[in-house]
């Protein structure tokens, strides 16, 4: 079996010394970032990607480091949904519905409990999906050319479109911006200089990180600025902490249904954690009804269903990241990014030359989950009590921490300045309206879009036609229409 | 006047500028159809249009800032743009401690504890960064010759 023998490849990876260190590493950390309020995973994993890259880890590790913190961060995300009403992240919006009325009825360690299990299930049930599904896919986007690359970026833009946010026009100014961004600098093909405004730090383009860290953490800090009152949250005790068998079958079903719509949210681009889990608490409220429905008031369904399915989408995201180099979500974009630091491009190829990384991640990424169930079970007394973190001592941490990772990539306080003004224009965008992740999105693809549909037109000798020739093209056009009139449609259905 | 609108406005112009900048490169030599100036192009056109129809239909003001909240963010802004200012030149425990004290006295703590705290942070965090991780940390002014 070529997968056993991958997997094997990924294990002896994933098990060296040094990675499975940064994997609980990355995985404590993403629960802590998952667990306090308004950290969320793209923050955490932004603000230690500048570390770990001036480190100097291989890409494996830094890899296998980001990727424990991303789906670290969807566990923890559900400690502060349960027991404070606070969701940790956009992801565990939906968790707060019926974990915290059970946390108040005095079920909190119950509720804890039976979330990490919900979202280990999510987890692993997603890793073997991708298992099987990652040399499919990539065996298919092998046959790829530039035309079906572009088609797959402009169908991974509509459907961040249509999916995410209220005003689909918003995500497409978001788009823009982070692919202009992407033009700036040498330009591959002439050698001209686009966009630099003659300062020679941006000649080579505008650093990744700059933006990323500039846009999430810097204008997180404004936005934790302006919403910081002085009021002690209360913590709810949290009793024992334990998982009962018939718990977990009143709830098998629910976790298994919620992995695989987890899973298929997650592989469509754009669209993460927080729309899966919005989806499967919905699909299970609707099968609960008429069944001893206790939805919105401490029923365990309600629970697991998002838990499984954030962490299942977290995992699926990956899938198309590895594959066709096409995140899923924000974060993965950022760790789309990571790679093409290191020089390293993902798709298809990626699983036939580099095994390593692809599969040394994925194997992580069980091993991970294992010691994320140990560090949400036992362990979670732990968290809870690093919950009451005040924001008085986190902060000038993050603050510290931004600027360190920025200032050691060239050591030039350029970048800090340059960083602090995407800061001030991302902290204008988030109050608008306008959601950060589609400018990631675009500044990560904006390169490899430009550059496929250069390619396509050279083939071509500048004939735009050459857009639609071949099969996969029209399926891929097809699909982008779809995702554009598909939330219309579902609509009309509802009335 | 909704904020939609103005920042529309502004971001109408800005693609103005773009198409006008990517219309007038240099381009000496070109080997493909497509060239480096229409991407950018296509990309301000899209924005230009999106702009327009967002200066149309724009959303309501969600953003109700009052007085005290501007102030806090604008000192915020303040401080961070310092910490860059001195963050080479002062080295990072001089600016650590100074910025670190100040955030941490804006998040609600006492201004003495505020400042013990980021003089032992930024103290601690040096040798964990500078020594253990061995990132570039600016030594400044202190331990010039460690």
């Amino acid at each position: 079996m070529d997968i056993l023998h991958y997997l094997s490849i990924g294990f002896s990876v994933a098990l060296t010394p040094l990675n499975l260190g940064l994997v609980l590493a990355g995985c404590f950390i993403g629960t802590l970032i998952g667990s306090l309020p308004g950290i969320g995973p793209i923050n955490g994993v932004a603000i230690l990607l500048p570390l770990a890259y001036s480190v100097g880890l291989p890409p494996e590790s830094a890899l296998i480091l980001l990727a424990g913190v991303y789906y670290g961060a969807e566990y923890g995300g559900r400690i502060s949904s349960i027991l404070l009403n606070v969701p940790g992240d956009a992801g565990a919006i939906m968790t707060t519905l019926d974990g915290y009325p059970m946390a108040k009825r005095g079920e909190a360690g119950r509720a804890l409990a039976l979330s990490a299990v919900s979202s280990f299930f999510g987890s692993i049930g997603a890793l073997l999906l991708m298992v099987i599904f990652a040399p499919l896919l990539s065996k298919l986007a092998i046959q790829f050319g530039p035309s079906e690359y572009v088609w797959l970026m402009i169908f991974a833009f509509t459907c961040l479109a249509t999916m995410v946010g209220k005003r689909p026009i918003k995500t497409v100014v978001g788009v823009v911006i982070g692919l202009l961004f992407a033009t700036v600098g040498v330009d591959s093909g002439t050698g001209i200089l686009r966009f630099t405004m003659d300062i020679p730090n941006l000649f080579d383009g505008v650093d990744f990180l700059v933006v990323v860290i500039g846009m999430f953490a810097i204008s997180e800090v404004l936005v934790l600025l302006e919403s910081w009152a002085r009021n002690d949250l209360k913590l709810t005790p949290v009793g024992k902490s334990f998982v009962s068998f018939s718990d977990l079958m009143a709830v098998k079903w629910v976790v298994l249904r919620s992995t695989l719509s987890g899973f298929l949210i997650g592989v469509l681009p754009g669209t993460g954690a927080s729309i899966a889990s919005a989806v499967a608490y919905g699909t299970e409220k609707r099968f609960a009804e008429g069944h001893d429905d206790k939805f919105g008031e401490g029923d365990i369904r309600g629970l697991a269903a998002p838990e499984a399915a954030n962490n299942a989408a977290a995992a699926g995201s990956m899938l198309p990241m590895l594959t066709l180099g096409i995140p899923g979500s924000g974060t993965t974009a950022i760790l789309l990014g990571a790679l093409l630091m290191f020089n390293i491009t993902p798709g298809p190829l990626l699983f036939e030359q580099q095994p390593n990384i692809a599969w040394g991640l994925i194997a992580s990424m069980f091993v991970g989950n294992i010691a994320l169930l140990v560090l949400n079970l036992p362990m979670i007394g732990v968290f809870v009590r690093l919950l009451s973190i005040k924001q008085s001592y986190l902060v000038p941490v993050i603050v510290m921490l931004t600027f360190v990772g920025i200032y050691s990539i060239h050591g030039d306080s350029f970048d800090l300045f340059f960083m602090i003004v995407l800061g001030i224009f991302a902290f204008i965008l988030r109050k608008l309206g306008f959601s950060l992740a589609p400018v990631i999105l675009g500044l990560v693809l904006g390169e490899v879009l430009e550059e496929n549909l250069r390619r396509a037109l050279s083939i071509s000798g500048g004939d735009w036609s050459i857009l639609l020739n071949g099969t996969m093209t029209y399926i891929l056009a097809v699909a982008t229409v779809a995702a554009l009139i598909a939330p219309k449609i579902l609509k009309v259905l509802k009335k | 006047m909704l904020y939609d609108r103005i920042f529309a406005g502004a971001l109408l112009v800005l693609s103005g500028l773009i198409a006008w900048t990517a219309f007038h490169f240099d381009v000496p030599f070109q080997y493909e159809p497509l060239g480096p100036k229409a991407f950018p192009i296509i990309l301000s056109i899209m924005l230009a249009a999106c702009c327009i129809w967002l200066i149309a239909k724009p959303d309501k003001n969600a953003w109700h800032p009052n007085k005290e909240v501007l102030t806090k963010i604008i000192i915020g802004l303040i401080i961070m743009v310092v910490y860059a200012a001195l963050f080479e030149e002062a080295g990072f425990i001089i600016a650590t401690t100074i910025v670190g004290a100040i955030f941490s006295w804006l998040f609600g703590e006492k201004p003495l504890k505020a400042f013990l705290y980021a003089l032992a942070l930024s103290v601690i965090s040096y040798f964990l960064l500078a020594d253990l991780m061995e990132l570039n940390v600016p030594t400044g002014l202190l331990l010039g010759d460690l």
